[in-house]
């Protein structure tokens, strides 16, 4: 069955078992990068549970509903099994958002195909010509009425992007500065959805920030924040409560391309120092937990060549490990490219130290790839990267 | 408490609202919520004879022809937007005035200019039309039509009808392509 934007049609005639089935998504748009989501609403068409949005960074709701899969040849897709859905659930809707500039007009062709076992069932086509400066589009949304579940081409979007299409499914995107004029609001206790990053998805998964011509690459900040969903029910878009019991810490092993090794950590007070060796500087401890920004660890990027590689890694110091609630991530900043974000997004409560990143020099370019380890220790971690530093119990002030 | 109809459904709205006298058919759709051309829905009503048709151009009740010539039908004004709660556009009957060789009110919603915004109905959400006794502002009865309509640009929402003395209320729910002009056409009018 072929949908025409704005047809609506019974899953049970587009897929014989009427519950599961892969969506397809595929859009041929060379010059434009595309983030494609599927956002599971409630009665009121609302996001009222940010775990029911699946994506790259969340690859799966909790119930198993909709999970990340992409049929071959598409760009990106998703494994729906309808019955597996709370009733809560009342909608999935399937988008896709521009990540940088551009406007849906010049897309070229795309669809959302329907894929019955590996066989295509249905599609909607559309094109760049449906559309004018949209930025985020709703594709096509699958939604529960009377009991029954349909499916309706929509088609439709938002000049805002993607901050406006999580506004319309009631979730809040903090990425706007206030007006010079008004008064300072407090800072809201959500964390801003970032619109311009490349995520590494996949341990194992590298980018490298080439260094221009006769150029230092500047300061590379490395930022951990995370939340916890320990606190009261959640209101924000990935926002969350921060709680105070867990004390994370932000470190990292260097090594130097002279040999000296160390590590730049709150424990033991080896904060690092900027202006000198090792050139890698932690900005301070946030150990209340109170502090939106987290923790910053700052390299110094006119001495990178004097850098040989960096460890990342962020440890529980207090606290009951729980790296699913504390969806801690690091972003990596550098002058004039684009930021880097890496989530803890796997999880094994029984380790309290998590290697997240391994920055290496290569050749003077910054190389990044993506670890997320879980070990029990600094010395695990040492022994894995072959660091070889003598390690003994620390304590914090 | 109204009835609500699914389509195809009818209700006698003589027994539902006995005396019923003053009617306002309200209709109503959300306000596109995303970006783009506004949906423009307007709605029209056809007063036609026992075959169908209008019996002159003066009973197709439009946004340039808001009355019938013995007033017994009244449009109330052409909403843009689809902006506000409640009904978006309206039309007052006054059914002792309809008169006798007029059977049915074919009461239409069409997408003004669809063809060329690409619209439809399928991308408009919550469609209705209801009938409300203005006496006593109670409504008598209503269609929601979200899920009977898909990618036509006119649809007849449904029609107020006389059977055996009384008058009826039918859940037509019926889409069409070619707009208002094909509707027209269909009903016997005279489009230029």
């Amino acid at each position: 069955m072929n949908l025409q934007r704005g047809q609506r049609a019974k899953i049970a005639d587009l897929v014989p078992n009427g519950q599961r089935f892969t969506l397809g998504v595929a859009v041929n748009a060379p010059d434009l990068i595309l983030d494609f989501a599927c956002f599971g609403l409630d009665g009121q068409g609302k996001l009222s549970d940010d775990r029911y949005m699946t994506f790259f960074n969340q690859p799966t709701t909790p119930c198993g509903g909709v999970r990340l899969e992409t049929p071959a040849g598409d760009a990106a897709g998703f494994a729906v099994d309808l019955g597996k859905l709370p009733s809560t659930i009342e909608r999935l809707t399937i988008t896709a958002a521009l990540d940088g500039a551009g406007a849906m007009s010049s897309i070229g062709s795309g669809h959302v195909r329907f894929m019955d076992a590996g066989r295509e069932t249905g599609r909607f086509d559309f094109s760049g010509a449906d559309f004018a400066a949209e930025r985020a589009l709703m594709l096509l949304e699958i939604y529960r009425k009377d009991g029954v579940w349909r499916t309706s081409a929509l088609g439709q979007g938002f000049n805002g992007g993607m901050a406006a299409l999580v506004g319309h499914f009631g979730g809040t995107v903090e990425d706007a500065p206030a007006p010079v004029s008004a008064p300072v609001p407090p800072k809201p206790q959500t964390a801003p959805l970032n619109l311009s990053k490349i995520t590494l998805e996949k341990r194992g998964n590298t980018v490298s920030l080439d260094k221009k011509a006769n150029a230092a690459h500047g300061e590379i900040l490395i930022n951990l924040n995370w939340t916890t969903r320990a606190g009261p029910v959640k209101k924000g878009f990935f926002g969350g409560t921060r709680s105070n019991s867990i004390d994370l810490d932000l470190g990292c092993l260097y090594e130097l391309k002279d040999g000296s090794k160390s590590v730049v950590q709150a424990l033991g007070n080896t904060f690092g120092d900027y202006r000198d060796p090792p050139y890698i500087a932690l900005d301070a401890d946030d150990r209340t937990g109170t502090r939106t920004e987290g923790e910053n660890l700052r390299i110094n990027g006119q001495y990178w060549d004097e850098i040989q590689r960096i460890v990342v890694y962020a440890f529980i110091y207090e606290g009951t490990p729980n790296w699913a609630e504390a969806n801690a991530r690091i972003t990596l900043k550098t002058p004039g490219q684009p930021e880097i974000e890496i989530q803890l997004d796997s999880s094994r409560n029984d380790r309290p130290m998590c290697a997240i990143a391994l920055i290496e020099n290569q050749g003077g370019s910054v190389k990044i790839t993506k670890l997320v380890d879980y070990y029990r220790g600094h010395l695990d971690v040492d022994k894995t990267h072959r660091w070889g530093l003598d390690w003994v119990r620390g304590k914090k002030d | 408490m109204a009835i609500s109809l699914n389509k195809g459904g009818n209700v006698n709205l003589s027994k539902e609202a006995p005396n019923l006298e003053n009617v306002l058919v309200g209709l109503g759709w959300d306000a596109r919520a995303t970006d783009g051309q506004a949906f423009d829905l307007d709605a029209s009503l056809f007063m036609v004879k026992e075959d169908g048709k209008v019996p002159s151009d003066a009973y197709f009740i439009f946004y340039n022809q808001k009355t019938s010539p013995e007033g017994s039908v009244e449009h109330t004004g052409d909403n843009l937007t689809g902006a506000g709660e409640g009904d978006d556009e309206s039309v007052h009957v006054t059914l002792s005035k309809v008169p006798p060789e007029i059977q049915r009110l074919v009461i239409v919603v069409t997408i003004h200019d669809a063809d060329a915004r690409k619209q439809n109905f399928g991308q408009v959400a919550n469609a209705f039309v209801r009938v409300v006794n203005r006496d006593n502002n109670l409504e008598v009865v209503r269609f929601d039509l979200s899920e009977d309509y898909s990618t036509e640009t006119a649809m007849i929402f449904g029609e107020i009808y006389r059977h055996a003395g009384d008058w009826k209320f039918k859940a037509v729910g019926q889409g069409y392509a070619g707009g208002l002009r094909a509707l027209a056409l269909q009903h016997g009018v005279n489009v230029g």
